[in-house]
């Protein structure tokens, strides 16, 4: 089963000097953090803040190219979580066929985002990020944290 | 006119003379070793070209890796890459795209940063050229300290 899932934020780790999107369902029931590196999350924030750049950044110009060559982003799905990485995929039409590709989830999103494309995510992936990483997270939370993105 | 095309490889990604700068720079020659392009990029796109200078596979794609990868399923082939233009500082490039069945009259172009262009280049085998208008414009001033510090020991220090 795949969940729908939109774009509802982009924060700073600082335990782990990365950043984290956060996704949540339309009902606001599910929520998955996936942490992204710097490049990324800053494609990301561009796309969310509908900012564009003089010149194409590389997500900018993976879409390009997919126009370019007339291949569409059907979707981006959130596919799998093994030992604390996710794994995506992209999946595109072009000349009639289907194809899928394997790709970070900061990627998949960059470019989804670029493309109008929606993303989904695995309900196996959000089963498993709530026991095996949101454990890691809350571990290295402490009690200032808590209140900390309040805003 | 059709401009002439000069072909250039990467030499290596060094860290820019200013300190603190959050740009890294691209040495690309020509064959003969007479011209030399520097190009700034930012660290991201520095980070992505040593990779493919260094032959390093990371575990899981970046992004450079996931455009060769959207081409090659796609049977895009990137024949390729062109430094077209420097305008105020700021040098243009182009991707050229053939699908497999077609011939090079439909050819596709993709306007790009020569960073992305460079990093992607790398990755796929595709050679990198540079026109002759933008090498004859390349200031002096601009490249001759860069090539002062191409000392022995900097140069390939951090290739």
């Amino acid at each position: 089963m795949l969940t729908q899932m939109h774009i509802r934020g982009l924060m700073f780790d600082p335990y782990t000097n990365a950043y984290i999107v956060i996704l949540r369902d339309e009902s606001n029931t599910e929520m998955l953090p996936i942490w992204v590196g710097k490049p990324e999350a800053s494609a990301i924030s561009f796309a969310m803040e509908g900012i564009t750049t003089p010149r194409p950044m590389t997500h900018d110009l993976m879409k390009v190219i997919l126009d370019t060559a007339e291949a569409k982003v059907i979707s981006v799905v959130v596919t799998d979580l093994k030992d604390n990485t996710y794994y995506a995929k992209i999946h595109l039409s072009y000349e009639d066929s289907e194809y899928s590709i394997d790709a970070r989830p900061s990627d998949a999103i960059a470019l989804a985002m670029r493309s109008k494309a929606p993303v989904f995510v695995n309900d196996n992936v959000i089963r498993k990020n709530s026991s095996e990483d949101m454990d890691r997270w809350l571990e290295n939370l402490k009690p200032e944290d808590f209140g900390k993105y309040d805003a | 006119m059709e401009s002439t095309l000069v072909k250039l490889t990467v030499q290596g990604v060094m860290p820019d003379a200013i300190p603190n700068s959050e740009s890294q720079v691209v040495i690309l020659q020509d064959e003969s070793k007479t011209n030399t392009l520097p190009i700034w990029v930012g660290v991201a796109e520095g980070t992505a070209i040593r990779l493919a200078l260094e032959g390093v596979v990371p575990p899981r794609p970046l992004s450079h890796d996931l455009i060769r990868n959207l081409t090659e399923q796609l049977g895009l082939k990137i024949s390729k890459v062109v430094v077209t233009d420097v305008k105020n500082n700021t040098y243009y490039a182009s991707i050229y795209l053939r699908s497999k069945e077609s011939d090079t009259q439909s050819e596709l172009t993709v306007d790009a940063r020569p960073s992305d262009a460079i990093a992607l280049a790398l990755r796929t085998s595709s050679p990198i050229y540079v026109t002759q208008e933008v090498l004859d414009r390349l200031a002096p001033e601009n490249v001759d300290p860069w090539l002062k510090m191409l000392g022995s020991k900097e140069f390939g220090g951090t290739v």
